[in-house]
């Protein structure tokens, strides 16, 4: 035993890393957070990143795309019902297929931070929930105009780096990832991040603090800025270097081609969260955030039941049920799973009675409110009548 | 009381007085304004009532209005309680399965001393406390002796059981004598909860042993039976909870990667799981499948052998004109396999998520997908490369399977409607890796065994989840002062103590069907407390926003009334020196 314990030791070491590597899906959150024309390049950015996570393997359904306003169809749009992300414009990123999730003003920080930690009413349909669990990868893309540990949703109010912090730390307490790739393209980017203080998060942003993130060119047809620096570059890597699904390019490739004299502002990245720290994250794969690969299993050929055997078994279970009902409809006394109905009506019991009241209450209320506004009308209206009555006097 | 004026009252009444002795009226507007008349002490009084009387407002009515009407509320939740849960201090699950022994053959003395001598030889291979197994001598249906129960001593009273296959006892050993063949043996029921053991009259232990060959080879049989589900609670407990860790001795790493691995592999528990079943092809063909009867015929006696533990939604598609990822790698032909090959690498890339109309987003289980692709007769037969094989599981996803075309007459064709015998080998994959997906374990050969062993290791991580879903909570409440907790939430907490307790209990008296259900509540309404609608806001509120909120509001009822009460209070300072 004693001569054991190092071998077991040694090999739940090697096999700790294996373990930690291992997700079983990929979700992406997109969010733009900016209205109007002029902001055109922020849906630009998130449509781009959408065609490109979506292409790399990400059903939409994984992918929770949140844009504030319609450019596509923007009476502004020299180009009725698309959006490009570059002056040649021969790449329509609104196509034919595209899901977007929340949308115009249901784009608040509110939701956002409700989609982050699934509080949303029981009607929500799953499309527009973050349906996570602790094998999910997820990449985070936030674009818009923001400052100094805030983020603007919409010209109308803001997400701080705290309330983002919170929200994750809210997500690893329940399990809801298993790693995140936090992406921000904002003025002073980098504060945003600065917050987080939740395990497995790797932050990356376009700017240092006091640093504007810049656009990267303008159409002259569209009449704007089409796109930032930060996410050209980001897209022009994995539009070129990441191919296909298989592409074996690593997170330090892509922090790497990050180029200075380009972007015009100094991108950063945290490292510090992450299991593994700067060379555990840089050593991870793009594929592993953008795209959506698992370590399928392929079924061997042998070690299985052969079909004449399953055909048996199923033909035994099949057996098994009658007998099983047949006892049951013999021994009405009895019922086979006494708990299982009991639980059951319990709950609808418990459903049916709070329905009711729900509604028995609301009625009362609204009768008492009503009364109560009629009596505050009646007695305005005698406090008014005395008083001229008393200016009379 | 005059001599409470303040020092501009008094000075004014030195001019006054000279007034009446009549300087000339310009000497006089020379020497001072004209001062007004001297404060009564009535009016200095009412002042300071007027001044105590605003104070007194915004103190008692304005200050407790505030903080009533800006305090969070946040009910009261067992904070302790909670975290104990998730640190294993309250319950420590066990689980004692019951084996009855039913000897017909055996005089009641031999039988129980067989049953003790066993007993012995379990308790010393087994190395994993909290899951042991204990036997007890069944009546034989047909005998009408006395029940008896033997085994370790436990508080909790066993009823006795009128049929012998109760459904609490796990399985049941039925002791054959045999006059021919190898004996002892033994052979495990495909479809009972049974397990037949051989034996010669003459293998019976005299009553003197406290061992036999027989006694420990039952027990090395039942040892085997259950080496699998003791391993997978115990990677159970050593994943989950931090307290358990020391328990495990023999696990080997290889057996426990691949129990990381089918926990990988497996779905989480859901009450209800939503399977749907499509089929794919690139072509115009088969257009109709007969999946209704094949599903009834090949699927529905598993799903509801499965019914006690969670139930299905199953949903069907065909899809035509399907093609694949533009971005995935093409198949390649192999001429040495002589067929269309797909790289194991690129498998995962093989369904089109952004084009195949899977995931229907419907009803509230997860999804299981099957996929069923039928490739185009130019493209055919398709393999996999590494193992010529035709069928892969996608973990926590579901399956697929390739249906290559039937060759007849040198070039293969795809029918246009496949039939349920064309159907059933694609049925008996999607069957296998249904139960691989759901966490099935490999063995014992014996099904309704495999069944009772997942429902046991469901209920021990439904009750690890939830716990862990408290404690989750328990510390958001500390670590987030601002958020506010509703009544709803203790109640929701309430209700999940209760049943994980309930659940606790079951599995301690191995009711283990009724800790399930018990499980199964506490997790939604540790579920529910947890993601409470109202429990989210603008939590985080900086302090300079507070400032700027508050200071436009209150600066300008402050002013006058902080200057009135330090212009009173420095008259009582003066007064105070002019006493002494």
């Amino acid at each position: 035993m004693s001569l054991l314990l190092p071998f077991l030791s040694l090999a739940l070491l090697a096999l700790a890393p294996y373990a930690s590597t291992e997700h079983t899906s990929n979700w992406a959150v997109l969010v733009s957070t900016s209205r109007f024309w002029f902001n055109y390049r922020h849906l630009a950015n998130v449509l781009s990143l959408y065609r490109t996570v979506k292409r790399l393997g990400i059903p939409d359904s994984q992918i929770i795309l949140m844009l504030p306003d319609d450019m596509a169809c923007n009476p502004r749009n020299a180009f009725p019902g698309t959006v490009y992300n570059n002056a040649d414009r021969a790449l329509d990123l609104y196509g034919d297929n595209i899901e977007v999730d929340y949308r115009g003003y249901e784009v608040t920080v509110e939701n956002f931070l409700r989609l982050m930690t699934d509080r949303v009413s029981e009607d929500m349909p799953r499309s527009k929930r973050l349906l996570t669990d602790d094998r999910s990868n997820i990449l985070v893309y936030m674009t818009g105009h923001g400052g100094n540990e805030f983020l603007k949703f919409q010209d109308a109010e803001e997400i701080s780096a705290f309330d983002l912090a919170d929200a994750f730390e809210q997500m690893w307490e329940k399990k809801r990832y298993h790693e995140i790739l936090f992406m921000i393209d904002t003025c002073q980017a980098n504060t945003m991040y600065s917050k987080f203080y939740s395990p497995n998060i790797l932050a990356t942003g376009s700017s240092e603090i006091d640093q504007s993130s810049y656009s990267h060119h303008a159409d002259a047809d569209v009449g704007v800025a089409v796109i930032d620096r930060y996410t050209y570059y980001n897209l022009e890597f994995l539009e070129s270097q990441v191919r296909e699904p298989t592409s074996k390019l690593t997170l330090g490739d892509l922090f790497d081609s990050y180029d200075e004299e380009k972007i015009h502002s100094h991108p950063g990245v945290r490292y510090d969260l992450f299991p593994g720290g700067e060379e555990g994250a840089r050593g991870r794969l793009v594929m592993d955030f953008f795209g959506n690969v698992q370590n399928v299993e392929v079924d061997g050929e042998g070690g299985k039941r052969n079909e004449t055997e399953w055909l048996e078994e199923l033909e035994a279970i099949d057996r098994l049920i009658n007998e099983a009902r047949r006892r049951h409809n013999e021994s009405v006394s009895a019922p086979l799973f006494p708990q299982v109905q009991e639980e059951k009506m319990v709950v609808n019991e418990r459903q049916s009675v709070r329905r009711e009241g729900a509604v028995r209450v609301d009625e009362e209320s609204g009768w008492g409110k009503k009364i109560v506004g009629a009596a505050a009308l009646l007695g305005c209206m005698g406090v008014w009548a005395a008083g001229s009555w008393l200016e009379a006097l | 009381m005059s001599s409470v004026r303040d020092a501009n009252a008094s000075s004014n009444t030195k001019p006054a007085a000279n007034d009446s002795h009549s300087p000339p009226p310009i000497i006089k507007a020379a020497i001072a304004k004209k001062q007004p008349p001297p404060e009564t002490s009535e009016s200095v009084w009412t002042r300071r009532w007027v001044i105590f009387s605003f104070w007194a407002v915004a103190i008692f009515l304005g200050l407790p209005v505030w903080w009533k009407a800006t305090a969070i509320y946040r009910a009261e939740l067992p904070l302790q309680t909670m975290t104990d849960w998730a640190d294993g201090k309250i319950c420590k699950p066990v689980f004692p399965l019951r084996i009855a022994v039913e000897a017909p053959a055996l005089p009641l003395q031999d039988a129980q001393h067989l049953v003790r001598t066993t007993q012995h030889a379990l308790d010393d291979l087994n190395e994993f406390s909290a899951h042991h197994l204990r036997l007890m001598l069944a009546a034989a249906p047909f005998a009408n002796a006395s029940q008896e129960t033997v085994g370790t001593t436990n508080d909790n009273t066993i009823e006795p059981f009128r049929v012998p296959r109760d459904k609490d006892i796990a399985l049941s050993i039925r002791m054959l004598p045999v006059e021919s063949g190898s004996t002892p043996r033994s052979e495990l029921q495909q479809y009972s909860p049974a397990l037949d053991v051989y034996y010669t009259p003459n293998q019976i232990p005299p009553p003197s042993s406290t061992s036999s060959p027989l006694a420990t080879f039952i027990a090395n049989e039942l040892h085997k039976v259950f080496a699998e589900e003791q391993a997978t609670l115990a990677h159970l407990l050593s994943t989950t909870s931090t307290a358990h860790v020391s328990k495990i001795k023999s696990l080997s790493p290889e057996f426990s990667a691949e129990l990381e691995r089918q926990s990988t592999r497996a779905f989480k528990y859901a009450p209800t799981y939503h399977l749907t079943f499509s089929l794919f092809s690139p072509t115009s063909v088969p257009s109709d499948w007969e999946i209704e009867s094949a599903l009834q015929q090949y699927l529905t006696p598993l799903l509801e052998s499965f019914s006690s533990i969670s139930n299905f939604t199953v949903d069907t598609q065909v899809q035509l004109y399907a093609t694949f990822s533009p971005s995935m790698r093409q198949p390649e032909f192999d001429a040495e396999l002589n067929a269309w090959t797909l790289r194991k690498e690129d498998l995962s890339g093989f369904i089109n998520a952004a084009e195949w109309p899977l995931s229907p987003s419907i009803g509230i289980g997860p999804t299981i997908n099957f996929v069923l692709y039928v490739p185009d007769p130019s493209q055919s037969p398709l393999l996999v490369k590494e193992n010529g094989g035709n069928s892969w599981l996608v973990p926590q996803w579901g399956g697929v399977r390739i249906l290559n075309p039937t060759v007849s007459g040198g070039a293969p064709s795809t029918p246009a409607k496949l039939d349920k015998e064309a159907l059933a080998s694609a049925m008996h994959t999607f069957s296998d890796q249904l139960f691989s997906l759901l966490g099935v374990p490999q063995t014992p050969a014996s099904l309704p065994l495999r069944l009772t062993t997942l429902t046991r290791v469901r209920a021990a991580s439904l009750v690890f989840s939830a716990s862990s879903t408290l404690s989750a909570l328990a510390r958001l409440y500390k670590a987030l002062p601002s958020i506010p907790i509703p009544d709803t939430v203790a109640k929701s907490v309430d209700l999940t103590t209760a049943h994980l307790q309930l659940a606790c209990n079951d599995l301690r008296e191995g009711r283990f069907q009724g800790a399930l259900e018990n499980a199964r509540v506490a997790e939604a309404e540790a579920e529910k407390a947890f993601f409470e609608r109202s429990m989210v806001g603008q939590v985080y509120f900086p302090d300079e926003h507070k400032v700027a909120v508050y200071l436009p509001l209150l600066g300008p009822v402050a002013v006058p009334l902080v200057m009135a009460a330090l212009k009173e209070l420095k008259s009582f300072l003066v007064w105070i020196k002019r006493r002494e």
